[in-house]
């Protein structure tokens, strides 16, 4: 079996360079080997492979399948922008055991909803999270309404709820009256001796 | 927002809903959280008395 040796090997005959390619070893070797574009002598380098098998690409690399790989991608090679990923692509993240600002070892939960909102004169919504609405049933008495409905009713109803220069107001869920749904609680806003009064402060989260 | 939903319920007495900044429309808060069944009205927030002494005395004609 014989053996061809040689620096250069030009890939096609046109008589546009450009649409030659040239498989080469530089003049003065430095391990590499270049694949280019144009004609022996005169190529615009695309590829070099390294004696390591190290592969660089002149231009973007465009896969239109898979890419799998057996290790890792250092993160040292990841220095230019990530795409933007569909966060539903992603698989196997951890879940998160706390809040950010949590310490300890305790886990951590965030509020399912709240709102924020004033009781009296024209009842209004300060501010919430998850409620498409409250109701006004009464004085002292409200139902608020979730924009997306909990997992299921046995969430945790937390608040408060405070009057101007009247401060004995607790925030009641009627239970006896009234059962939690997972689309809506009901909430009331009661002088210690249990008579409902509208509160200017009217604050709820939910936990669950 | 600047209008509320309005509904009447058995004993007489009215329910008000006032909707939060949720991103939806005044139509759509009514078709999810009025009771299934209540007839109910949107109103201009001007149209609800100020004056809550009386709430629980409140009717709709």
């Amino acid at each position: 079996m014989s053996t061809v040796k040689t620096k250069n090997v030009q890939v096609g005959t046109d008589g546009t360079a450009s649409n030659n390619f040239t498989i080469y070893v530089p003049g003065t070797p430095d391990g590499t080997v270049r694949i280019g574009n144009g004609d022996a002598g005169a190529v615009t380098d695309a590829v070099t492979i390294n004696s390591s098998g190290a592969v660089t690409l002149a231009n973007a690399l465009t896969v239109t399948g898979n890419i799998s790989t057996s290790g890792t991608i250092p993160a040292a090679q990841l220095t230019g922008t990530l795409p933007a990923i569909d966060g539903s692509s992603l698989t196997n993240l951890p879940q998160p055991a706390a809040l950010t600002t949590a310490s300890g070892s305790a886990p951590s939960y965030s509020a399912r909803a709240w709102v924020n909102f004033n009781g009296t004169g024209t009842v209004a919504i300060r501010g919430s999270g998850n409620v498409t609405s409250i109701t006004d049933h009464g004085t002292g008495d409200y139902t608020i309404n979730f924009s997306t409905a909990m997992v299921d009713a046995n969430y945790s109803v937390v608040g408060a709820a405070g009057k101007t220069s009247i401060n004995l107001i607790s925030l009641d869920t009627p239970a006896g009256s009234y059962t939690q749904t997972i689309s809506e609680v009901r909430v009331t806003t009661p002088y210690v001796n249990g008579t409902l009064t509208d509160a200017t402060q009217v604050n709820v989260a939910i936990f669950g | 927002m600047d209008k509320r939903i309005v509904y009447k319920n058995d004993d007489g007495t009215i329910s008000i809903i006032v909707p939060a900044n949720c991103g939806l429309t005044i139509e759509e808060i009514a078709a999810k959280d009025v009771p299934e069944g209540k007839e109910y009205h949107i109103v201009d927030v001007s149209e609800i008395p100020t004056d809550r002494i009386f709430r629980n005395a409140w009717t709709w004609e």
